[in-house]
């Protein structure tokens, strides 16, 4: 309990989601378009992974196409 | 005899009666205008009107398998523009979208280019006018920038059409290579519509300062034009695959560090095209059917995400992210339909974006094209950032912004909920759905793997993000501009020619300086010479000056001769 209190109600549910799909993969042939997607957990690590990866060029792209909000009205 | 009329014209030609309406009254007549032009629908596949015109076949009015499922969600679009945007009392907002919208419809209905010309510009010259119903001196600057790419493009497509006339004495509007220069030109015209990579600039420009209901017309019409333009004329082009991956893969950066909810909508909008596209390059009848399918899911769930961005921009005044936050208390249907449009973008299971984009990733899987096939699963989980959780989350969760506005007017609440009906809709039942894209698909998008992949995917990617913000590593949103493509017309281009163009005016004042100078020097030089007893003085030389004359007939005679 001190868990979901200190994470969220909200995002203990997404987290448990994510545990209930990582299991729904033992249940089921899962197979992919590629081989690579049929290795173990593939679309959950591809996905964790993208996003953290989006996120970090977004932050670092800032510094080079970022300006002032009236950059154009100058 | 309706049903013969070309699709679209009706509410092009009708639209401007509508300043004769007032409010309410004019709305109703808008719908009906909407209802016409469907009917002409019912006329079936084939050739309906050709025109001849000087020795030219001007095939106004021609539907297929291709053109009817855009000419659908088109009049569809349409419908629920007029419903979202009936609390707008500006006529001249809702004759020009009105007559873009008929604009857009005939323009599906053109079976040669010179009359796909005339609607393609029709298109840019109406919705020029949503741009201007920004109401501000960035919209008005925006418009002009707006008016002048999409005139160009139009201009492209003329050439195109002219040199293909030359050629071949007929301009169908059907299939090209881009080997040619007619095929290029054609191809470089839907390129800017479509929003290729460099050619996007105006998109992100100009849809962001519309008014919120014009953002809403705007996002369904000319750059699926484009898409449907692109299906029929440069289906298989092998570069397309690689345009359109670049078109899904850079957006999503740009959408991440984006203030402007719309704008985010906007780079959200450029990489969904980037789908289409890619399927469009592919050319197979899978392919196909998932661009048009595509094309069809998302007018609908960004013409949503627009539509609760503008309910919120109608009620705050503002769209940026950084000034919003914890409006779900205050707007709960515009959240909630937001929401639906997020996911359904994001394609989750059960929604329309799951069922549409299957098609797409699954064609690239059969064609082995396997780094495209990542890239765009890359700009999936791209798409749940930007727009299936940026939107939604700092609209109206994040942080409380202590803004308390009222819920969306009704009219809005009902536009945006039909739209999330369908969303819906499409998503629980893709086999009805299938019925209306151009080939018969014998496709099963819900099968365990594909939907198991998919949760993952997608899931996972939202956990990243809630690490992000519950770890506070994700920056807060700041007031900014974001550069763009638009950067190279409106900063590098003025940048380098006023140096220019300054030097060449300095040079001029120099230059001018020197030729007087060199005029008084020589007036001094023949006033010395002709006066003050000198040479040429005529009272002491005119003996002299004859003999100089003399001297000069012989030289000319000598050059004469010499030459001769």
């Amino acid at each position: 309990m001190g868990f979901i209190k200190n994470f969220g109600k909200a995002n203990s549910i997404v987290l448990f989601i994510c545990i209930i799909l990582l299991l729904l993969e033992f249940t089921g042939d899962r197979h992919g378009e590629t081989e690579l997607e049929e290795l173990l957990f593939f679309p959950a690590i591809f996905g964790f992974v993208s996003c953290i990866i989006i996120f970090k060029v977004g932050v670092a792209l800032r510094s080079i196409f970022m300006r002032d909000e009236d950059y154009y009205d100058k | 005899m309706i049903s013969s009329m070309p699709p679209g014209l009706i509410m092009f030609l009708g639209s401007f009666l509508i300043p004769l309406f007032p409010h309410f009254f004019r709305q109703i007549y808008m719908i009906l205008l909407i209802v016409i032009s469907a009917f002409s629908l019912t006329s079936g596949h084939g050739t309906h009107l050709v025109i001849n015109s000087m020795g030219i076949d001007f095939i106004i009015f021609h539907s297929d398998n291709l053109s009817f499922p855009f000419a659908v969600i088109f009049h569809i679009a349409a419908f629920l523009t007029v419903i979202y945007g009936i609390h707008n009392r500006d006529w001249k907002e809702n004759v020009a979208i009105t007559s873009y919208a008929g604009a857009a419809i005939a323009a599906l209905h053109a079976g040669d280019l010179f009359t796909l010309f005339v609607w393609w510009e029709a298109t840019a010259l109406t919705s020029v006018f949503l741009i201007l119903g920004g109401k501000s001196l960035r919209a008005y600057r925006s418009a002009i920038r707006y008016i002048i790419i999409q005139v160009g493009s139009g201009m492209l497509l003329l050439s195109g059409a002219i040199i293909l006339f030359h050629t071949n004495n007929e301009a169908l509007f059907q299939n090209f290579s881009i080997d040619s220069t007619s095929g290029l030109l054609i191809f470089l015209a839907f390129g800017i519509k479509a929003a290729f990579p460099f050619l996007n600039g105006w998109l992100q420009d100009s849809y962001p300062e519309a008014s919120e209901v014009g953002t809403v017309a705007l996002s369904a019409f000319t750059t699926k034009l484009a898409i449907y333009a692109l299906a029929r004329s440069f289906a298989g082009v092998e570069i397309l695959i690689l345009i359109g991956a670049l078109m899904t893969f850079f957006p999503i950066f740009f959408a991440v560090i984006e203030n402007d909810l719309r704008r985010v909508l906007t780079y959200s909008l450029n990489n969904q095209l980037g789908f289409m596209v890619v399927a469009v390059g592919i050319g197979s009848e899978l392919a196909i059917n998932g661009a048009v399918a595509h094309a069809f899911a998302h007018i609908l769930y960004k013409g949503l995400l627009f539509m609760s961005m503008g309910a919120v921009l109608y009620r705050v005044g503002t769209c940026k992210a950084s000034e919003l936050g914890g409006l779900f208390k205050h707007m709960p249907v515009t959240a909630i339909c937001s929401i639906v449009g997020a996911i359904s973008i994001s394609a989750f299971p059960l929604f329309s974006g799951f069922v549409a984009k299957s098609l797409i990733m699954s064609s690239l899987g059969y064609e082995g094209l396997t780094f495209i096939y990542f890239m765009l699963l890359f700009a999936s989980a791209g798409v749940l950032h930007h727009s299936g959780i940026k939107i939604p989350f700092f609209a109206f969760f994040a942080h409380e912004s202590g803004l308390k506005p009222k819920e969306a007017p009704l009219n809005m609440i009902i536009a945006m909920i039909i739209s999330a009906l369908l969303c819906i809709l499409i998503g629980v039942f893709p086999s009805l759905f299938y019925q209306i894209l151009p080939y018969e698909v014998n496709y099963q998008p819900y099968d365990f793997s594909h939907v198991v992949s998919q949760l993952q995917l997608l899931t996972f990617a939202a956990f990243a993000f809630i690490c992000l913000w519950h770890f506070k590593i994700y920056p807060p949103e700041l007031n900014s501009t974001v550069l763009n493509s638009d950067w190279f017309y409106r900063k590098m281009i003025p940048g380098v020619f006023k140096p220019v163009i300054l030097g060449i005016q300095n040079l001029n004042v120099v230059l001018t300086n020197l030729m007087l100078m060199i005029f008084d020097n020589f007036k001094k030089f023949v006033n010395n010479l002709m006066f003050n007893n000198k040479v040429f003085d005529r009272e002491t030389g005119f003996d002299t000056l004859i003999v100089v004359q003399i001297f000069g007939l012989i030289l000319f005679i000598l050059m004469f001769m010499h030459f001769n």
